[in-house]
């Protein structure tokens, strides 16, 4: 290689430099050839076209000389060699890089050994080396002969003697071992790791069969282990031999054909007219067989595989072109190389005269590359699948963790919004309660002091009317203080409050008061708003029995039980009309009193009793208590309601 | 020994009213009526009343600082806050200023004389709101059992309040709305020492608002 090579500008010629520099490798590893002295390579023999099974005599007058490796259109060939032998070491041994359709071997006379022959009963197609000892007394220092009885492999019109190899065990024993090592070895275990890789991959289309080139990809794998046993299996009877060599054109054919389906898949390119074009030839190569038979398969049929390939490795070149990913150049590369391997293969088992005269004497060793080839390409494929695999899921676990983030700034916002909603609600449910109050304050205290005010000014207020007028709206707004004061909405701080400025108020007017508080933790909480309406009924009962009663007890009973809230006021007072709210005069009390304790009880939902009777009066205000605050008003914090 | 009241109020015609109340009374001696805060500071130091009657919208100094002054200068005398509601937010400064009781502006001349002597007899009364109040100045939760659901700030942790267990009781009981007789049954003693209490946990009150505001000071390196 010189250094100038290496300058090539394109992928292309890149590529084609290291495609040579694989091949100079692989030929020359492939032909290096013994380096004893003391091994004896004959290149020449002689032969006779005969399928007699007696050796011909010495002296027979067919026998003809040819050059080895040799090629004999005929069933059976009788092969003579002559070599020496240095004896030195006695255990010699015949090495035969192949035989395929075996033959008998004698030195000197001596049977040495018979490799099954290929005949009716059983039909042979030996690919792997053969290694013989040959018998320790048989052999002389010089001029000793070799005889063969050479046949052609079943399905094949011409016998093939390659260059024998005689020497030490020693000697011999690395070859036959690189040699069974290509065409058994590594046949058996494409073989098995191709039907075991594709199955996987197979069970993983299966699965999910959107992904097709899983599914094409577990499909070569299997046609190419099932068109290696072609390596494996060197004879069969003749009912399974057809099977057999038919499958070897299925699945060839349908390797090639899936291998370019593939390709197109993965670049992108695939075509319905492709894929069927394809399909299509695929079928053809089992029907050739069945009508052609083998010699016209697998000189035409095959041949029309070639293009195809071609084809395939120009596209994946063009791909990589264009492309230039670490994909498509893999691509490239590796179908260039199965094509590369393909086309030597096909030229090799043809005996093509072309690759005769291009690699002079490499045709003879018979060493074919296409199955290494293969292996490659489906070690590139199956490591792009696997890298798209990885890829995948990255990209589902990315996806996941977006998907992870969005959902949890949504909760987020929901929280957020919930929250803001919340505010809202608690903001709205103030106002309104505010509003109640202040509707509360206008409609009350408000039109009170508008009324006094007409009065006092058109003379019609004294001076202690004018002074209860005043009372009461003072009164009135202390209330109203007390209900809301209780910013913990506990009635029964308001009310607390409210006893606490009346029980002074009561005893210095004389009156003993009674209170009777039978509030249990477990009361329902009561809205400012109501709280101010009970209170408010309260007080203008109170106020009452100040003012008009002459009492001397007046009790206070609040009692819940069962949901109801029970308001009494009595007094022990004289009664009667005397004592009758109605009857007063003052501002703020009087009927005006009355009345508004009946639209107090009323916006409760309440019921209101009143009797003034000779012994006493009472003010019984019931109410049902809601489990939870009326209209959406704030309600008690929970840490604050009653407990 | 009568009582010797001195009355600081702006408006003359609530000045006139209390000091009428005062002066109706035989147990009540009237030192002064002004209406000015710092006439009522200058008094307090010419003559140290018993009883300060003081309203808190004074035209020149709060009546808060007033009543600072004499917690602070005249243990002995008592100061009466004078308010047109009883609402909290004033009621509980005064306290925690230093006054031990207080009067709702309209109250008649017998209950401004009647409060004056409950408060010189001892008693301080104590409405349910500002129990609850009180006991929040001190970090005291209003009612144990809720205290889970009305968490103590730390500080009540750190610090031991300086109420009694039987003060803290008896501001749990108002606070829920009990009268003091009713406090008073359930503690097994007299309405009359249930307001001794709280008169006790007044001053309690003030003398730990002003550690706090020092302590507060403190804490936003004020000092």
């Amino acid at each position: 290689m010189k250094p100038t090579r290496w300058a090539c500008s394109s992928v292309v010629a890149r590529l084609a430099c290291l495609v040579r520099i694989a091949a100079a490798l692989i030929i020359a590893v492939a032909s290096a050839s013994p380096a004893w002295a003391t091994v004896a390579q004959p290149l020449r023999a002689d032969l006779i076209v005969s399928d007699q099974t007696d050796p011909p005599a010495e002296d027979d007058a067919r026998w003809r000389p040819v050059a080895l490796t040799h090629v004999e259109r005929a069933p059976v060939v009788w092969y003579r060699l002559r070599f020496d032998a240095d004896l030195s070491d006695p255990a010699w041994v015949l090495y035969l890089p192949f035989l395929y359709g075996g033959g008998r071997i004698s030195v000197n006379g001596v049977p040495v050994a018979q490799v099954t022959e290929n005949s009716p009963e059983l039909h042979v197609r030996w690919e792997r080396p053969v290694l013989l000892p040959l018998p320790a007394g048989a052999l002389r220092a010089q001029d000793n002969v070799l005889l063969i009885r050479a046949l052609a492999a079943h399905n094949s019109v011409n016998t093939m003697m390659p260059r024998p190899v005689l020497g030490p065990q020693a000697a011999l024993q690395p070859m036959f071992d690189r040699r069974l090592f290509g065409v058994r070895t590594l046949p058996v275990v494409t073989v098995v790791s191709g039907v075991v890789v594709g199955a996987l991959v197979l069970l993983i289309w299966f699965r999910r069969r959107q992904e097709v080139l899983y599914g094409l990809f577990g499909l070569a794998a299997i046609l190419w282990a099932l068109r290696t046993t072609t390596f494996v299996f060197d004879a069969l009877p003749p009912a399974a031999w057809d099977v057999w060599r038919l499958l070897y054109f299925v699945s060839t054919g349908g390797f090639i054909v899936v291998m370019a389906l593939f390709t197109l898949a993965l670049a992108g390119w695939s075509r319905p007219v492709i894929v069927r074009g394809l399909l299509a030839y695929w079928a053809l190569g089992p029907v050739a067989y069945l009508v052609g038979g083998h010699v016209f398969a697998s000189r035409w049929w095959v041949a029309g595989l070639i293009p195809i390939g071609l084809g395939l490795a120009v596209l994946a070149l063009l791909a990589a072109w264009r492309r230039r990913s670490a994909e498509t150049v893999a691509i490239a590369a590796a179908l260039v190389v199965a094509f590369g391997a393909g086309l030597h293969d096909y030229l090799v088992a043809n005996s093509s005269p072309l690759i005769q005269a291009l690699l002079p004497g490499w045709p003879d060793r018979r060493l074919f590359l296409l199955h290494h080839a293969a292996n490659l390409l489906l070690v590139v494929m199956g490591t792009l699948l696997a890298v798209r695999f990885v890829r995948t899921l990255a990209a589902v676990e990315a996806a996941n963790r977006t998907l992870e983030a969005r959902v949890q700034e949504r909760e987020r916002q929901i929280a957020a919004s919930y929250e803001r909603i919340a505010v809202l609600q608690r903001e709205q449910a103030a106002t309104d309660e505010r509003q109640r109050i202040m509707r509360d304050l206008h409609d009350g205290l408000g039109s009170q002091l508008f009324t006094s005010l007409s009065r006092a000014e058109r003379g019609a207020l004294d001076a202690d009317a004018m002074s209860d007028t005043l009372r009461s709206a003072i009164d009135q707004m202390r209330v109203a203080l007390e209900a809301l004061a209780s910013d913990e909405q506990d009635f029964r701080t308001a009310f607390g409050n409210f006893r606490f400025r009346w029980d002074t108020r009561l005893r210095d007017c004389g009156l003993k008061p009674v209170w009777q508080v039978e509030l249990p933790d477990t009361m329902p909480a009561i809205a400012p708003h109501d709280a101010l309406q009970v209170l408010h009924i309260v007080q203008e009962s109170l106020t009452n029995v100040v003012k008009h009663a002459r009492a001397r007890t007046v009790t206070v009973r609040l009692h819940h039980a069962g949901g109801m809230l029970s308001v009494d006021v009595v007094d022990d007072g004289v009664g009667g009309a005397a004592a009758k709210p109605a009857a007063g005069g003052g501002g703020g009390g009087g009927g005006r009193g009355q009345s508004n304790m009946a639209k107090r009880t009323q916006r409760l939902g309440g019921t209101l009793e009143t009797e003034f009777g000779a012994h006493g009066g009472r003010v019984s205000l019931r109410m049902r208590l809601a489990d939870k605050p009326p209209d959406g008003s704030p309600g008690p914090e929970p840490g604050l309601a009653l407990p | 020994m009568t009582t010797r009241v001195l009355i600081v109020e702006d408006e003359p015609e609530f000045l006139q009213r209390f000091t009428e109340a005062v002066l109706a009374d035989p147990g009540l001696t009237l030192i002064a009526g002004v209406t000015t805060g710092r006439a009522g500071l200058a008094l307090l130091d010419a003559q140290p009343p018993d009883v300060m009657l003081v309203d808190l919208g004074l035209p020149d100094i709060s009546g808060i600082e007033l009543i600072r002054h004499a917690a602070q200068h005249l243990p002995d005398c008592d100061v009466l806050v004078v308010t047109m509601f009883g609402d909290d937010a004033h009621v509980m400064g005064s306290i925690q200023a230093g006054a031990t009781g207080y009067l709702l502006k309209d109250a008649q001349a017998t209950r401004v004389a009647a409060a004056i002597h409950e408060l010189r007899a001892g008693g301080s009364p104590i409405s349910p709101s500002i129990a609850r109040k009180v006991l929040a100045a001190f970090r005291v939760a209003p009612q144990p059992a809720a205290s889970q659901a009305v968490p103590a700030p730390p500080a009540a942790v750190a610090e031991p309040s300086p109420l009694s267990e039987r003060e803290t009781e008896i501001l749990r009981l108002v606070a829920k709305g009990f009268s003091f007789d009713a406090v008073g049954e359930v503690l097994s003693i007299s309405p009359h020492t249930v307001v001794t209490h709280v008169k006790k946990i007044y001053r309690k009150l003030a003398v730990h608002s002003r550690g706090e505001a020092v302590y507060e000071a403190n804490q936003m390196g004020l000092l």
